[in-house]
């Protein structure tokens, strides 16, 4: 049966969550603790100690429908629209720059690199 | 048990609406359909024309929520069926992933200073540039808004795909898999369905170039600011 397939390859996604949020709790640090869940996880498929087959029909589904998981807190903006007004405006325009910045300098490094690597070998 | 009957009317509108959304873009897909704007757009206007508090909405709206946390797990799997690409471009992938992470959270700091944004805003934006699910918790934990770090990383992925088509020609970026890295590291998963749209080899950079940005601004965020503020 699919569905249970997916409700068990989901469950064990939420299992590294919740060992990941005892371990951010226990080491006292501010990196979230899915992160490091999806460390360990990734550790371990690495590793092979855990199949990519037994998450990997959840772990498609949860994936394709990601909007739909955040949509109740975007929607909690409405406490901020205040925020929105007037000179509001700049905190749009200071992320878009600093977004055109990003993709700019990583995809230049990046050709950059390439480039080299490719004269050099 | 009244409760209970709100949250299970709000967590079904909740998901009606984005399937819903999800529809429109199928057949018109323009980045300011995104079912995540759309859907944004649709519930908070419903929230605010019924005069319905967010508190009572997210009593059905938390259950969704929920599953936020394994989401951000379930990106190892896309990583780990990369891992022949991560080898192959090791090195200008991390390279460049690593210092464009930098640099998107210097400038976002930089910038908003300069204009004086509130620090709880500032806190909300430097994650900007990473997976909504990775931003929110990243906001939460320093000190910022979860919301407002939903919106702003909205921001970077829309306005992101659509500078880029005209910022790559304007400054000779050709080479695809260098295309999708930067696209992936500044626009996230809105910019890596773009990616994929142009192209199986740009959508894996891309992917990959996205997980790794998140991981990367995962571990300085926290960092940088408990040094700055």
């Amino acid at each position: 049966m699919d569905v249970w397939r997916i409700v068990v390859h989901i469950a064990i996604l939420y299992g590294f969550y919740y060992i990941g949020a005892a371990l951010q709790t226990w080491l006292d640090i501010a990196v979230p603790g899915s992160i490091l869940g999806m460390f360990l996880l990734l550790l371990l498929l690495f590793t092979k100690v855990i199949r990519p087959e037994w998450i990997a029909k959840g772990t498609t589904l949860i994936l394709a429908h990601m909007p739909l998981l955040f949509l109740p807190v975007t929607a909690g903006v409405i406490v901020y629209l205040d925020l929105f007004k007037g000179s509001g405006i700049f905190m749009i325009i200071v992320v878009y720059v600093s977004t055109l910045i990003v993709m700019l300098s990583t995809a230049w490094i990046a050709q950059t690199l390439i480039n080299r690597g490719e004269k050099n070998g | 048990m009244g409760e209970f009957f709100t949250g299970v009317f709000f967590c079904i509108a909740t998901i009606l609406i984005y399937f819903l959304m999800k529809r429109i873009y199928t057949e018109y897909p323009h980045p300011f359909l995104l079912p995540i704007f759309t859907g944004t757009v649709v519930l908070v206007a419903l929230l605010y024309y019924f005069d319905i508090p967010y508190e009572s909405y997210m009593t059905g709206g938390q259950w969704i929520e929920h599953l936020l946390g394994p989401a951000v797990v379930a990106l190892a799997y896309p990583l780990y069926n990369q891992r022949d690409m991560i080898r192959k471009f090791f090195k200008p992938l991390v390279i460049s992933v690593l210092i464009g992470a930098m640099i998107g959270i210097l400038s976002g700091y930089l910038f908003a200073r300069l204009v004086k944004l509130d620090d709880f805003v500032i806190l909300s934006l430097l994650p900007k540039s990473v997976t909504t699910p990775v931003a929110m918790e990243i906001a939460f934990a320093t000190g910022g808004v979860p919301s407002l770090a939903g919106i702003f990383v909205m921001v970077a992925g829309i306005g992101g795909i659509l500078t880029a088509p005209y910022l790559f020609r304007l400054f000779h970026i050709h080479d695809v898999f260098s295309k999708g890295v930067g696209t992936g590291c500044a626009s996230h998963a809105i910019g890596t369905a773009k990616a994929l749209e142009n192209g199986e080899e740009e959508g894996a950079a891309s992917s990959v170039s996205m997980t790794l940005s998140a991981i990367i601004v995962s571990l300085v965020v926290p960092l940088f600011t408990s040094f700055f503020f």
